[in-house]
């Protein structure tokens, strides 16, 4: 018994320490000390956008987590048009427009993705029905 | 029916096999992108010229030849590679070729035409890399095809090499 408690307390920390692992890790950023804008809350807008856009040279960070060059001038761009004025949709658009839809890290929901959604319910749906009829033919044979 | 049950798996994985080893053949490179300006109009710019140091004459240089915009950067190794068969085309007739000089010091830009010889009709100068961002280039070097039209036909992301420099001309005769 006393030895159950100790491995579930053990294994507890080991969660807590990966979750808070993730944490720092997410924490991690590349933006700059003087990229940052006077409004805070402006500034939350521009790193929410940025941890949305791919960066196009490190393909599988954000540009919010990359030091190269070209996200570095992304951010800028993005905190600019903030600061102009312009809607978040506005900003997602203007680097749609020249980078295409790659750059967005969530895929947009269209009729080009469509299957890229909605696979994953059609294989759950197959797996259910599947494991129902097998179960069934199962209990059928015992 | 229940044999075909046990049966399916494999053959599925079979197929995603084969659908994997099919790409990896076939499709050279995914982390290449295609460009989102494809049949769009070139991007308009301002800027000064490399050469003549004053303004780069957008309307002039954009007429109704068939254009290659080159991105380039005397410090970018790649460029230097591919600048002979940019200038190999600069030899060919009614096509023009624009050069978009990014994020360089214009005197090192100079120094590097001087040493390689100059294939471009005139030079624009992007020192902050704005005019690449407004023609989706996420790495130099990059050629665009451009129409009689200024509609923008094919992109090349990197470098023109010995490898690529036949389909690359094939898609220039292709627009001419």
């Amino acid at each position: 018994m006393l030895k159950n408690i100790k491995i579930n307390k053990l294994f507890f920390l080991y969660i807590f320490l990966i979750f808070t692992g993730s944490v720092v890790a997410n924490n991690c950023n590349a933006v700059e000390p003087e990229e940052f804008l006077k409004d805070p809350k402006q500034e939350l807008r521009a790193r929410n956008i940025s941890q949305n856009v791919r960066c196009l040279i490190c393909q599988n960070q954000s540009i919010d987590e990359s030091s190269a060059p070209l996200a570095k001038d992304l951010r800028i761009i993005i905190r600019n048009k903030i600061t102009e004025g312009s809607t978040d949709e506005e900003i997602y658009k203007f680097l749609t427009d020249r980078y295409g839809d790659f750059i967005l890290l969530n895929p947009p929901f269209k009729t080009s993705t469509i299957l890229l959604w909605i696979l994953p319910f059609i294989f759950f749906l197959i797996a259910i029905v599947v494991l129902y009829w097998h179960n069934k033919n199962s209990k059928k044979n015992n | 029916m229940r044999k075909f049950i046990f049966i399916s798996p494999i053959i599925v994985f079979f197929c995603i096999i084969f659908i994997f080893l099919y790409l990896l053949i076939t499709k050279s490179d995914p982390s290449e992108l295609p460009s989102a300006l494809i049949n769009q109009k070139a991007p308009k710019f301002e800027t000064l010229s490399l050469l003549s140091e004053k303004n780069f004459l957008y309307e002039k240089e954009f007429n109704h030849d068939l254009k290659i915009v080159n991105f380039f950067s005397s410090w970018c190794i790649p460029c230097s590679a591919e600048h002979k068969y940019i200038d190999l085309l600069s030899k060919e007739k009614g096509i023009k070729i624009i050069g978009i000089n990014y994020k360089d010091d214009p005197k090192k830009a100079l120094q590097w035409l001087d040493n390689l010889g100059n294939p471009y009709s005139d030079v624009a100068i992007d020192s902050n890399g704005d005019i690449a961002i407004n023609w989706g280039v996420y790495g130099i070097p990059e050629t665009f095809i451009v129409n009689y039209n200024n509609i923008i036909q094919y992109r090349l992301a990197g470098p023109i090499t010995k490898k690529n420099y036949e389909a690359f001309y094939q898609q220039i005769i292709k627009n001419k």
